[in-house]
């Protein structure tokens, strides 16, 4: 029941804010976050597979030593230019939240959710339509809340020293609300309307990894399977498709203390979601590769600053008009602990370069808060 | 296990309680980026008029907001009536409280309105007083019309164009004031417009109903430092039915009016006044799984050529309120919404003009989505700003017309798309 009741909290969790629609990066579906902790963030990605806040890899959980809950907030900047012109906007998700909970010395339990492809957007442009041999000129507003959100239940399990487990099963959920807005120039004759629908995903995954550490490296490798996913309107399904297959491997130098310097690679299968949307619209197989460092920084009193770097290069799931978008980023953070480690603080800012063959480019500061909480 | 359980569903319902933000993309690299274009519009034409009908005779009598006192020779004239059933036999002098026994004066004193005074008269005019009290029917035209007769008369004023300002005023016969006083007899005044000839005018006079009523204004004393009596409208009868006595207070009746409209034509204002009733047919398929954003009513305006065939006045298309329940056509044109409600819009047109016009109506149409006749009933009224107000007609072709002369509607929609799917 608590479970059941756990579930349904973190559905209503994630809407998951996003970009908008007139951008490269929230095309089809949407933009994947990555589902990276703040912490990952700083390392451009390089510790997704290691990094125990990061819901990728089950194994990493076992790094949690105690019980906590973890809330993360990224505000995005974004400018698009294209032949028009360019649109500054600003967006805020929260990409991960999620609580942990260890069960004797060797078994973590977590039920978290994180946001898979986020589309959330507004935009306004103007048209013209012929009526009848009337021209009518009017403004839509569409706007889309919501995303496809990653409900994962998980477990890791350290059987020795030197390995660790873990497992987790997923619920693809969450939706998108869709409103049109049309007004009209001439509001005598014409009278501006608003329609609305909420699309709602369905879907199933499954998630394993394992992790193996020695005395200066660690490696993590994690999978996901997709099971079945379905878009529908209320109860009338649209569309069914797969939830993508994702394998993904990190390799961290860990000879210095408390410091990783990692390299990550990832290829999701995004063209399993081929049959959900409209035929124009195809998934693209892209590989997310990242290098960065998370490293022990100058003491502050008893309290050490980590500092961290990286740089990533992913191509994006959806195609803007048959080009495939690619994004590099570098980034920057810090992290550090309060209140007798009781209270921990990831910082990140990443700048993002997307473009595509068409003639468009789009640039984005994002800047990620993490807060981990040990009750 | 309980407690980190609770902590952490406390943390998921705060996350949810921040909501996700978004600016508003201007949409520059639209279409470029833009998959999801804007919905497209349908437009289509229908007969969908099943009734139509003009009901003469409203707003009742006593329901309207001006009286309108005309002068058109045969072709048009009405009479306005006000009652002061109730007289005051008492006046105050020095501060007490005397019996009236001398009236040195009365005057009838009648508000205008204000757009009367931009239309002057070509000539003098005189306004007439008359002893209108009958015992029998007391609200039947002819019988009120019999009694402006010369042995009826209570006095007139006669004004000049350049002397007609904001109020009319008669001097009324001060042994008629003051018999229905001492008698305690109820006093009816009836006011006749009398022009040149050739020279018709109306006058629009204020009522109790619009809080601008025609008033006795009496000097009970022949002392000049008295302090005239002003005594306001009251109707005492059908006795014992304030709902009905109390209108008609004042009121106007028509001496001389415009033939009954013809099948052929709806009609608005004129005189009597009038109100035209529509009743629409709209497919189910439009009505109901389609969102309108245009429903223009085409009414092709017939030529009315009898009086005042230059004075626009507006035309409201109004939403009938009554419960479907009500089925009587004049008792529905009585429950109408105000001017504008539901954003529906009137023209500005002159009884003599024609052409097809459209009332953008898209407003009320808008009400009648995915809604049955008996919740909604497709109806529209249509009526005249001016109504027994100023004697202005206008006129349309009705379903009964030649083909290309009836009403239709024209209906821009947006059917059932599947929008939102990437």
């Amino acid at each position: 029941m608590m479970l059941r009741s756990l579930t349904a909290a973190a559905w209503l969790a994630l809407p998951a804010a996003g970009a908008a629609q007139a951008n490269l990066s929230t095309q089809g579906f949407g933009f994947p976050t990555g589902q990276f902790s703040t912490r990952a963030n700083g390392t451009g990605g390089a510790l997704g597979e290691l990094d125990p806040l990061s819901p990728v890899n089950p194994a990493s959980l076992t790094l949690i030593g105690t019980r906590l809950v973890y809330l993360q907030i990224e505000p995005e900047f974004r400018t698009v230019t294209s032949p028009k012109g360019s649109d500054a906007t600003n967006t805020t998700r929260f990409p991960v939240v999620f609580g942990a909970l260890p069960i004797g010395s060797r078994w973590v339990m977590s039920l978290g959710s994180s946001s898979l492809l986020d589309r959330t957007s507004t935009t306004s442009f103007p048209t013209t339509q012929v009526v009848s041999g009337d021209t009518v000129n009017m403004s839509t507003v569409y706007r889309v809340n919501g995303a496809m959100d990653d409900v994962r239940l998980a477990a890791g399990w350290t059987p020795v020293n030197w390995l660790r487990l873990g497992v987790g099963a997923h619920a693809i959920t969450g939706h998108n609300l869709i409103s049109i807005t049309q007004s009209f120039a001439d509001t005598t004759v014409f009278k501006s309307f608003t329609k609305q629908r909420i699309l709602g995903f369905a879907g199933s995954a499954a998630s394993a990894g394992i992790e193996i550490i020695t005395k200066d490296f660690s490696a993590g490798l994690s999978g996901r399977v997709g099971g079945s996913l379905r878009l529908a309107v209320e109860d009338t399904a649209l569309g069914s498709a797969r939830v993508p297959d994702r394998f993904g491997a990190s390799i961290a130098y860990t000879g210095i203390a408390n410091s990783s310097i990692a390299i990550r690679t990832s290829r999701d299968q995004w063209s399993a979601l081929g049959g959900l949307g409209s035929p124009t619209v195809k998934g693209v197989d892209a590989w997310d590769t990242s290098i960065g460092a998370d490293m022990a920084g100058p003491r502050v009193g008893q309290r050490i600053i980590y500092v961290r770097g990286g740089f990533r290069d992913r191509t994006l799931p959806f195609a803007a008009d048959g080009n495939q978008v690619r994004e590099r980023s570098i980034s920057a953070g810090l992290g550090t602990s309060f209140a007798n480690g009781r209270v921990l603080t990831d910082f990140a800012a990443m700048r993002a370069a997307r473009s595509a063959d068409i003639g468009a480019s789009e640039h984005a500061w994002t800047l990620s808060f993490g807060f981990t909480v040990r009750p | 296990m309980r407690k980190p359980l609770v902590t952490l569903l406390s943390a998921l319902a705060a996350v949810t309680a921040i909501a996700c933000t978004e600016q508003l993309d201007a949409g520059k690299s639209c279409p470029l980026l833009c998959p999801e274009q804007a919905i497209s519009l349908k437009d289509t034409i229908i007969d969908a008029v099943a009734v139509d009908t003009t009901i003469p005779g409203l707003p009742p009598i006593g329901s309207e907001t001006f009286l309108m006192l005309s002068s058109h020779g045969d072709t048009l004239e009405t009479r306005a009536i006000v009652r002061f059933d109730t007289l005051p036999s008492t006046f105050t002098l020095g501060g007490v409280d005397t019996g009236i026994t001398v009236v040195d004066s009365a005057f009838i004193v009648v508000p205008r309105a204000f757009a009367d005074s931009l239309k002057r008269p070509t000539g003098p005019i005189t306004v007439e007083a008359y002893d209108v009290d009958t015992s029998t029917a007391d609200t039947v035209s002819s019988v009120l019309a019999s009694l402006f007769r010369p042995d009826r008369f209570l006095g007139s004023r006669t004004y000049a164009p350049e002397s007609l300002h904001d109020s009319v005023t008669v001097p009324i016969s001060t042994d008629t004031v003051l018999d229905r006083v001492l008698t305690g007899k109820r006093f009816r005044i009836g006011l006749k417009l009398i022009t040149s000839a050739g020279q018709g005018f109306d006058l629009r006079l204020g009522t109790r109903e619009a809080g601008t009523p025609a008033m006795l204004r009496i000097i009970a004393s022949l002392d000049t430092a008295a302090r005239p009596l002003n005594v306001a409208p009251i109707s005492n009868s059908p006795p014992n039915q304030l709902f009905l006595s109390a209108p008609l207070a004042d009121y106007a009746i028509v001496v001389h009016g415009s033939a009954p409209s013809p099948p052929e034509v709806i009609a608005v204002g004129g005189v009597p006044s009038r109100r035209a009733f529509l009743r629409f047919d709209l497919p189910s398929h439009i009505a109901d799984s389609t969102t309108i954003v245009r429903a223009s009513l085409l009414l092709t305006q017939a030529p009315n050529r009898r009086v005042d065939v230059h004075d626009s006045v507006f035309v409201y298309p109004l939403a009938i309120l009554a419960a479907p329940t009500v089925t009587d056509i004049a008792s529905q044109l009585q429950f109408v919404a105000a001017p504008g409600f539901l954003g529906l819009d009137s023209l500005f047109l002159a009884p003599g003009d024609s052409g097809v016009r459209s009332f953008e109506i898209a407003g009320l149409a808008r009400t009648w989505r995915a809604q049955p006749l008996t919740v909604s009933p497709r109806t529209l009224a249509l009526r005249s700003g001016a109504e027994s107000q100023l004697p202005a007609e206008i006129d349309f072709y009705s379903t009964a017309a030649a083909p290309a002369l009836r009403p239709r509607l024209r209906i821009t929609y947006v059917p059932q798309t599947n929008f939102g799917i990437p």
